[in-house]
């Protein structure tokens, strides 16, 4: 007899406010989506609240936000009900993030091997020896040539594209079901990027984790996830397999915000002489 | 008489202590051209437009200024004849100077004095409302603010804009608009841009020409049109045009 897994995580109706002295302000309002073992991308502009969604479940949404759903679960366990300290296991064990800038997540004053092996170790009982062996393994996973002299280093002797290497092994070590990347590649160079992108993908597919790929950047979501929310002020404008971004032919059944998204960008095929600009309807809030 | 590029850069050599950055590069760039420069980072590309800027005074080479070689230490009247645009919108401007301040500056050191008439003009022309004038840079959205910065080089009525990635790191929909105003304005006033960028989208859309650096050398100089088709000659800017087209799987 099989048993039905259940999802990853399943989030209704997600809200996320502040409260401020000159009011309130809603950064999600009303997020529900079902995340399982894929990749999901969360598209939209600065002030979308797409970091704040990714935030929002990892409970790291500083005062004075607030954190509100009908529904928050992961694996079927309620997060809205558990308190401070199984969230915190769960956060790095279960639930990881990668950030978008190693060059400030990373400490500057010890090694990248040594704050590795502490992400182990923390989670896991073992012995600094083998912590560090794991984290050499790990090093070697993300496809850095020579984990040995790189265990040693410290950041700012890294370039970035290894530095963010080197945030995805710390991130990985603990083997979480799901990594939340917050514009893990955007401070990289194209071809950097996709070496990265190449790394998380065989990750998922390997391991079977559930990947949140938040980023601003319509073509590589398009390129690299099996699903997209297009998010605008707070809120789902839609959701919609990947590679229908691209297809001309289901233009009709697109969210004019996401449209407008994609009219906007330089495309070398489509040379234009003037680009369109975005028109933003209030009605899309509502 | 024949009528000089509006710029020209031959064997420019720059280095950073023991680094070579930027290795015998030759170009030049006819009056009202827009030329692109494309590259990833440490290619050296930032550089250039420094040193044409004169921001970097340590280089050898020869650069040319609508046919005049150009110091290391720059006059008045080149600031008037070349400005330049930053990549931060956040950075670039003073955080505790009003727009008006902010465009009244290089007129006041230039000793120009129709300031008025031409800080309503500069603001009118990026778009900025009137009623911008006396705000402080917080007060501003990203583009708005890469609006003050177009403004700013351009109330000097300069013949040449340097351009350094003025648009990544505004949201697309700001970038489009963005990009517009500065396609408009080159139209309207025959300036010469030189665009820096990593985004091969927007070099194509922006300028007829580019350059690809490598390691501070120029690998390939090419035309829009070869980008668009995508028939570069060297392996490195094909290499550049795929990494751009996004992820493959397989």
């Amino acid at each position: 007899m099989s048993v039905i897994e259940p999802p990853l995580l399943e989030l209704d109706n997600l809200r996320v406010d502040f409260h401020t002295p000159t009011g309130i302000v809603q950064a999600v309002r009303g997020l529900s989506f079902t995340l399982g073992r894929e990749r999901l991308g969360i598209v939209g502009e600065s002030g979308s609240g797409k970091s704040m969604t990714g935030r929002a479940i990892l409970d790291l949404i500083p005062p004075p936000g607030l954190v509100m759903a009908d529904r928050m679960t992961y694996r079927g366990r309620d997060l809205l009900t558990m308190d401070k300290r199984e969230r915190r296991k769960l956060r790095g064990r279960h639930i990881s993030m990668v950030m978008q800038d190693p060059k400030f997540s990373l400490n500057p004053v010890r090694t990248v091997g040594d704050q590795i092996a502490e992400a182990y170790r923390v989670h896991h009982k073992a012995s600094a020896r083998e912590a560090k062996e794991r984290s050499l393994a790990m090093l070697e996973q993300v496809q850095i040539r020579e984990p040995a002299r790189v265990y040693e280093l410290y950041p700012h002797e890294v370039s970035g594209g290894m530095g963010q290497r080197v945030m995805i092994a710390m991130m990985l070590i603990a083997e979480p079901d799901i990594l939340i990347a917050d514009e893990p590649t955007s401070a990289l160079d194209v071809t950097v990027q996709l070496q990265i992108l190449k790394i998380l993908d065989d990750l998922v597919s390997q391991r079977g984790m559930g990947l949140i790929f938040i980023s601003h950047d319509l073509h590589l979501v398009q390129s690299f996830c099996d699903r997209v929310i297009v998010m605008y002020g707070g809120k789902a404008m839609e959701t919609l397999p990947a590679a229908e971004l691209a297809d001309e032919a289901a233009r009709a059944r697109r969210h004019p915000y996401t449209l407008g998204l994609l009219g906007c960008l330089p495309d070398l095929d489509h040379p234009k002489a003037e680009l369109a600009t975005l028109t933003r309807d209030p009605a899309w809030l509502a | 008489m024949t009528e000089h590029p509006a710029i020209r850069v031959d064997k420019l050599n720059v280095s950073f202590g023991d680094s070579h950055v930027v290795k015998d590069l030759s170009f030049t760039v006819a009056s009202g051209e827009s030329y692109g420069i494309v590259g990833e980072s440490g290619s050296g590309k930032s550089t250039v437009l420094r040193v044409l800027s004169g921001l970097n005074r340590d280089w050898s080479g020869t650069v040319e200024i609508a046919g005049q070689a150009q110091p290391k230490v720059r006059d008045k009247a080149f600031y008037r004849a070349v400005q330049m645009v930053f990549q931060d919108p956040y950075g670039s401007l003073h955080p505790k100077k009003t727009v008006d301040d902010a465009l009244a500056e290089p007129l006041a050191i230039h000793g120009i004095d129709d300031a008025e008439k031409r800080i309503a003009r500069a603001m009118s022309e990026v778009g900025l409302p009137s009623s911008f004038r006396f705000r402080y840079p917080h007060q501003l959205s990203g583009g708005q603010r890469q609006r003050v910065a177009i403004a700013r080089a351009l109330v000097l009525e300069p013949a040449i804009l340097l351009l350094d990635e003025p648009t990544s790191a505004l949201d697309v929909s700001i970038q489009a608009e963005v990009l517009n105003l500065l396609q408009a304005l080159r139209r309207e006033r025959k300036l010469t841009y030189i665009l820096v960028s990593h985004d091969l989208a927007v070099v194509a859309h922006m300028c007829q020409r580019l350059l690809v650096m490598q390691f501070g050398q120029g690998v390939e100089e090419m035309s829009a049109g070869t980008l668009a088709a995508r028939t570069p000659r060297t392996d490195y800017a094909r290499q550049l045009l795929t990494a751009s087209e996004g992820f493959r799987r397989g």
